[in-house]
């Protein structure tokens, strides 16, 4: 009998973990109301969708993609979930319609990227901006407000003191992380990502695989619309706008690299990216540090990671061949 | 028939023109106040600063190694407030041209720097530089414009000289003859092709493959400083958003222009006839009042049609090719 082959989170991750450790000890000390419950319910609260849609963005990203269209495939879906809801349909069918949605514009990025051969960053970057304009056909240069409140109450619910948003989030995770490193579908994505022409020679259809990576993207981006209408209750033009970059940043942090680097990383190492840079944005805020800097520490993260990235791959490439 | 079809499908210049006749038809019959001498010129200068900016690009596309600057309008960004600030300060407008220039130089540098020396991928080089650039760039302002330019720095951009805007006539054709020269005549142009068609083979024939990337970010960044430039005097201001959502533009020039993502592939002259149609394109949408939401996505559009179109391009010149051996 041949042993199953379950690669593990490599050292990146654990890395990524001890930085987020550092980090919150760093703020607890620095600020006393940093380490308080409701600081910290806030920070998971603000930062859900983000969350979501970096497990899409790691899977697209495995395979060496980038999906630049998720904040405005997030506004579109959140308008139509906004007038569903205003027009009394019942919660479970809106629920359906968003993820059909989600999956049919992913598919959309993915036809295109997959038949055309046309580069992840072109189709997403085009996507991203027919969708804005499609977010502003559909508002109509207005808010979209007067919805329920009542969702809103959900998601600040608690479960034996624990925010119930959290332990939904952990969920996800988990369940993605089960997906990616036991099914077969997974594994074939990481073996996509880490060599297109052997996964193609050994059966494994990659345009498909592509494809089924953006539908996963686009039908996890509704789930974040959905949790994104339920906790503001409105809707306005710009939504969305931060959100790809924000997710790049966290699964790049988590050590997902960008083209070429496909094999490495996993959702674990994405779940601390998230939460790295949500506790960075939450205690730059607290220590009193002009936001207008928030992106400009955010930018270097990213660069710095990287950079550990490609000097260690660099070294390992010359160990190889010299 | 199906030569000219071949003919059209082989050569991305008579089918650029073909499209860019297909505009002015178009826009001459919403407006019949388009298809005037005047008006053509005045259009040209909005089309300035997405001139240089997609010249770079398109350099940095060519030069291979999946090459992508998404930060130049951050840096464009950044070099107009630097600028703003240094006129601020009193060094005089040919001062502070020095300066941002040399802002330029450094901004180009650094992402040279990751991309040709850390070999970090280009497009998460430039994501976080784009972050770094632009948040730098708004809190350098503190997110108010910077107003202030003596009143003769107006000639470079608001005025004519011979009824052609001044910035095209004195910048924009200079620099474009300029990058021309140095891509099209010189060992440096023909290194950045090679690299783009064949990094390992440039390797083994000498090239410094780290000095030639090097020097197309630089270039990059330069060409983004002097946009920039360009930009503030014909705003009068230095805003810390004046080039956001350029890069989507200026990629969009480039891919529309024949320049291949994967590198090596395309010429500089088909970016220009891109630049022209992408800038009627908007002047025409302008006039018939579109809002500028639609026009992105419009590009957005024109950016996937021009992709596949190539793609099928390609599909027809390979089949008639094979018929005729």
């Amino acid at each position: 009998m041949l042993k199953k082959y379950v690669p593990k989170p490599g050292r990146r991750e654990y890395v990524t973990f001890l930085l987020l450790l550092a980090e919150i000890i760093l703020f607890g000390i620095l600020a006393p109301n940093f380490l308080t419950a409701d600081n910290l319910i806030r920070v998971v609260q603000n930062n859900a969708e983000i969350a979501i849609v970096s497990i899409g963005m790691t899977i697209v990203m495995l395979l060496g993609g980038i999906d630049l269209s998720v904040g405005s495939v997030m506004g579109v879906i959140a308008i139509v979930i906004g007038y569903m809801l205003q027009a009394d349909i019942h919660i479970l069918l809106i629920a359906a319609a968003a993820i059909g949605i989600g999956i049919l514009l992913g598919l959309i990025n993915g036809f295109l990227i997959a038949r055309f051969d046309i580069p992840d960053m072109i189709v997403t970057l085009a996507t991203m901006n027919i969708w804005k304009a499609v977010i502003f056909g559909l508002l109509g240069g207005k808010w979209l407000t007067g919805l329920s409140p009542a969702y809103a109450a959900i998601t600040r619910a608690k479960f034996l003191g624990i925010p119930l948003l959290l332990i939904f989030i952990l969920l996800i995770y988990a369940a993605f992380y089960y997906f990616l490193m036991y099914r077969k579908l997974g594994r074939h994505i990481y073996a996509t990502g880490c060599n297109p022409q052997s996964a193609n020679l050994s059966g494994i259809n990659i345009q498909r695989i592509k494809m089924i990576s953006y539908c996963i993207s686009g039908g996890i981006v509704a789930v974040a619309a959905m949790l994104y209408i339920a906790r503001m209750g409105s809707v306005e033009m710009t939504i969305g706008a931060d959100l790809p970059i924000a997710c790049i940043a966290a699964v790049t942090i988590g050590g997902t690299g960008a083209k070429g680097n496909g094999k490495r990383g996993s959702v674990i190492g994405t779940l601390a990216g998230v939460l790295f840079i949500a506790f960075l944005k939450n205690g730059i805020v607290i220590l009193g540090i002009p936001s207008l800097l928030e992106n400009c520490f955010i930018g270097m993260l990213i660069i710095l990671s990287v950079l550990s990235d490609a000097v260690t791959s660099g070294r390992n490439k010359k160990g190889v061949t010299v | 028939m199906r030569r000219i079809a071949f003919s059209i499908a082989k050569s991305r210049t008579k089918f650029l023109l073909l499209l860019l006749l297909a505009e002015i038809i178009f826009l001459s019959c919403i407006s019949p106040y388009f298809l005037n001498l005047n008006n053509l010129l005045q259009v040209t200068q909005f089309g300035a600063t997405l001139t240089l900016l997609s010249l770079g690009e398109s350099l940095v596309m060519i030069g291979g190694r999946d090459g992508i600057d998404i930060s130049v309008g951050a840096s464009m960004s950044l070099s107009g407030v630097v600028f703003g600030l240094a006129v601020i300060h009193g060094t005089g407008i040919l001062g502070a041209v020095l300066i941002t220039l040399a802002g330029g130089v450094v901004f180009g540098m650094i992402n040279g720097m990751l991309i040709a020396m850390a070999k970090v991928p280009a497009l998460i080089a430039t994501l976080g530089t784009q972050y770094v650039y632009g948040s730098l760039a708004l809190y350098l302002t503190g997110g108010i414009p910077i107003s202030g330019f003596p009143e003769s720095f107006k000639k470079l951009s608001l005025e004519s000289t011979f009824g052609i805007p001044n910035q095209i006539i004195f910048v924009i054709v200079p620099v474009t003859v300029l990058v021309f020269v140095l891509i099209y005549m010189t060992k440096f142009g023909r290194r950045v092709y090679l690299l783009g068609t064949n990094s390992e083979a440039a390797k083994y024939t000498g090239i410094r493959e780290t000095r030639i990337r090097m020097g197309i970010y630089t270039l990059t960044g330069v060409l983004a400083a002097v946009s920039a430039i360009i930009n503030n005097s014909w705003l009068m201001t230095a805003r810390a958003d004046a080039g956001t959502g350029m890069e989507m533009q200026a990629i969009t020039v480039a891919v529309l222009g024949g320049i291949g993502v994967a590198g090596g592939v395309g010429h500089l002259g088909g970016v220009l006839i891109g630049i022209v149609i992408i800038t009627m394109m908007n002047s025409g949408l302008q006039i018939a009042n579109v809002n500028s939401v639609w026009q992105l996505a419009v590009l957005g559009m024109i950016l996937i049609m021009a992709i596949i179109l190539n793609h099928m391009m390609q599909q027809f010149v390979t089949r008639v090719e094979k018929a005729g051996q």
